[in-house]
């Protein structure tokens, strides 16, 4: 189990660091230097002051209040999801220290209670939203529609959120937050170190397979259609232009 | 495949790549949020209509050549070469496509499946496979230009059959259809056909206004062809017209298409700036109304009245209210449509596709009009359908303040009827003479579409 964890949850990380973040600036870089239309592709009515297109670019890219129209069902489980992915990836933050702001609030006790049912609804929201998008796409057009690239994505997708779920709510009384930043920061600071209680029990394939899907779904999200949540940003943009 | 002929056409992808096409190409989600947005996915469900879906032949030329991963994994993305079959069902998607530009509207990320579709064109058109009926139209529109001493008399005698027409309205034995007036202030430029010349030429003449009008014809198709060498040429017609006269300002008549190329592509096409003004006629109509220049009379259209936003001066135009404004100068009995504005529906017939006899089909299935539920009609030629969606299309539709129970004519709110149409010719002649006496100022019911 040790070299498991060592090959997905050490040397997998340091891989993966390098593959999205280099793949992240490679895509952002091509973007930035392909010249733009020279046709303004805007469509109206669009706001007048830049303010005002900018904040419209926030609104229709967190929002997206046009799709809700055409189609509340999956926005309402795209907004969950992401939301909850948004939630998920806070809460990840524990992993580098404690932010003091929360535990001061609620105490050690509270603050633990607090993650634990907040990253458990997280967990769930994001567990149904993968389970409709993949049900979604076994049918009609939507399964027409649909390539490989979209069925891996969500198949590592459901991976590491199924993991993280097992982890929470299998070992989420026996391991806390705490263990899993020894290990963490040990992993950030290039002294990579695995605390006993994670090799002493199961968790540590939790841990690893978690890890796994993570490195796979991370090394794989610069060269999929998942740049979506860096270009939505300039493409909705655009449509004030 | 051919190994020049596929440098050709990634040639094409290449030579056209630029930062949006890039984004589009790589951040669309499949998520097929576009799919209701359509009018001829709605209409026929047939998934070559789904506009991600026509976007997705272009992305699978794309992944292949343009990306590693596609080119070393090209089954990740169903990435492939652009051969026969490509070719196929891209003609389809893409020569349908009536660029209404609905479905950028909805997308989470705004994707502009009509400007992937205009590579798709020019893919076409590079593998000798461009829409004959549109090139051949785009080629006598640059024919018409390079020779036009040629056709010169042919043309202002039609003017002048007008002209008399224009004085018989009007009542004014000196009214005008001026050609080629050198200091004039406005350069008109019809569609080719009376019915788009008169009403205009009797309200310029009504409002005093120093006006002349093209020789040429402001429809484009080498725009709606893909051919962007072609539409430029055929737009740099009028605009040099309107050089050498020396105007002030360039009216476009109903056509959406042309106050958009005018308006928003020919300075970024031809890199110059133009020193004139573009407006649409429904722009300067409701000028001339609301400066008094002319009048019109309120009340003599019975019945309520509505109107529907052609998707290249709303959505993409930007005109909304003026067009109101002036049908609500003529009733009290506006009512808007559901949806309005810049959700409102295609009404099908855009994008040349009723130049294309292969597509009535596809153009008459969309099953998104008023009609019967509301008892309006927006467009002409197109027939309700029984499909589930379809139906829940017209539904979205449909919905208006005050149902008829009358059978619904066939008629336009905004303009020619289609050519295409059969019975376009009696519906012309009946919209002359609609337009007619609303000219006159007498009977000003042109906008009348239900009666
Ligand atoms: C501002 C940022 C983002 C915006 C506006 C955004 C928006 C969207 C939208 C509109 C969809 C379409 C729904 C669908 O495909 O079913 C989508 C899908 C998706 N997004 Fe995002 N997203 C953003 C960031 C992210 C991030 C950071 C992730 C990484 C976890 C992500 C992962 C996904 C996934 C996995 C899908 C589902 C694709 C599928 O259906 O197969 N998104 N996103
Ligand atoms: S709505 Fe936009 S992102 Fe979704 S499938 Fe259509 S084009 Fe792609
Ligand atoms: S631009 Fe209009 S016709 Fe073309 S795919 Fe989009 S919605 Fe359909």
């Amino acid at each position: 189990m040790e070299t498991y964890l060592w090959i997905t949850s050490v040397w997998g990380i340091y891989l993966t660091a390098v593959v999205f973040f280099g793949g992240m600036a490679w895509r952002i870089y091509q973007w930035a230097t392909t010249p733009k239309s020279p046709i303004r592709l805007g469509m109206f009515p669009k706001p007048k002051t830049g303010a005002g297109r900018f904040s419209k670019m926030l609104t229709d890219t967190f929002i997206a209040p046009q799709s809700f129209k055409i189609e509340p069902t999956m926005w309402l489980f795209a907004f969950a999801f992401h939301i909850a992915a948004l939630g998920a990836f806070v809460g990840h933050a524990r992993l580098f220290r404690e932010f003091p702001i929360l535990p001061e609030l609620l105490g050690e006790a509270g603050m633990n209670s607090f993650a634990a049912w907040s990253g458990s609804i997280a967990g769930i929201i994001m567990l149904v939203g993968v389970l409709y998008w993949i049900g979604r796409r076994t049918y009609g057009p939507f399964k027409n529609l649909s390539v490989p690239e979209d069925y891996l994505l969500l198949f590592l997708l459901l991976g590491v959120i199924a993991m993280g779920d097992h982890m929470r709510f299998v070992y989420g009384d026996i391991v806390h937050a705490a263990t899993y930043r020894e290990w963490f920061m040990s992993v950030m600071t290039f002294k990579p170190a695995f605390p006993a209680k994670l090799l002493e029990s199961n968790v540590g394939i939790s841990l690893g397979t978690h890890m796994l899907f993570t490195d796979l779904f991370l090394m794989y999200f610069p060269f999929s259609k998942l740049v979506h949540s860096i270009g939505a940003f300039s493409s909705n943009l655009v449509r004030s232009e | 495949m051919d190994s020049t002929q596929l440098t050709t056409l990634t040639g094409v992808i290449d030579k056209k790549m630029n930062r949006q096409l890039k984004q589009y190409m790589d951040i669309c989600a499949r998520c097929a949020i576009c799919k209701d947005a359509c009018h001829q996915y709605v209409g026929t469900g047939d998934f070559k209509y789904l506009p991600a879906r026509r976007a997705e032949l272009i992305r699978q030329i794309y992944k292949k050549y343009f990306t590693k991963t596609g080119e070393f994994v090209p089954a990740l993305y169903e990435a492939r070469d652009p051969d026969d079959n490509l070719l196929d069902e891209l003609y389809d998607s893409t020569y349908a496509c009536t660029g209404c530009r609905r479905c950028m509207y909805y997308c989470p990320f705004s994707i502009d499946t009509a400007w992937i579709l205009s590579v798709a064109k020019a893919i076409l058109i590079a593998a000798g496979r461009g829409n004959e009926m549109l090139g051949q139209l785009a080629d006598a529109a640059l024919f018409k230009g390079d020779n036009v001493e040629m056709f010169k008399d042919v043309i202002v005698s039609g003017f002048k059959d007008i002209e008399v027409e224009v004085q018989e309205i009007t009542g004014n034995p000196n009214a005008q259809v001026p050609v080629d007036k050198q200091g004039a202030d406005i350069l008109y430029v019809a569609l080719a056909g009376a019915h788009s010349i008169r009403p205009a030429a009797v309200i310029f003449e009504e409002a005093g206004a120093n006006w002349t009008i093209s020789m040429f014809e402001a429809a484009n198709y080498g725009f709606f062809d893909g051919d962007i060498e072609k539409a430029r040429l055929i737009t740099k017609r009028f605009i040099d017209e309107a050089k050498r006269l020396g105007v002030k300002e360039i009216v476009v008549p109903e056509c959406g298409h042309a106050y958009r190329v005018l308006e928003l592509f020919y300075e970024a096409w031809s890199k110059e700036k133009m020193p004139f003004k573009v407006s649409h006629i429904l722009e300067k109509v409701d000028e001339y109304i609301k400066d008094g220049s002319i009048t019109v009379e309120k009340g003599l259209l019975t019945g309520t009245v509505t109107y529907h936003d052609p998707c290249q001066i709303g959505r993409n135009g930007g005109i909304f209210e003026q067009p109101r404004d002036i049908v609500q100068s003529l009733t009290d009995n506006f009512v808007d449509l559901t949806p309005n504005r810049e959700q409102q529906w295609c009404c099908g017939g855009g994008g040349g596709i009723v130049a294309m006899e292969e597509f009535t089909e596809t153009r008459l299935d969309r099953g998104t009009q008023h009609t019967p539920r509301s008892g309006y009609r927006c467009t002409s030629g197109h027939r309700p359908r029984g499909r589930s969606d379809a139906a829940q299309g017209q539904e979205a539709h449909a919905r208006i303040d005050e149902p008829r129970d009358r059978e619904p004519q066939r008629g336009t709110l905004r303009g020619a009827p289609f050519a295409s149409s059969p019975d376009s010719d009696a519906q012309a002649a009946a919209y002359r003479t609609r337009l007619g006496s609303t000219a006159r100022g007498r009977a000003s019911n042109h906008k009348r579409i239900s009666q």
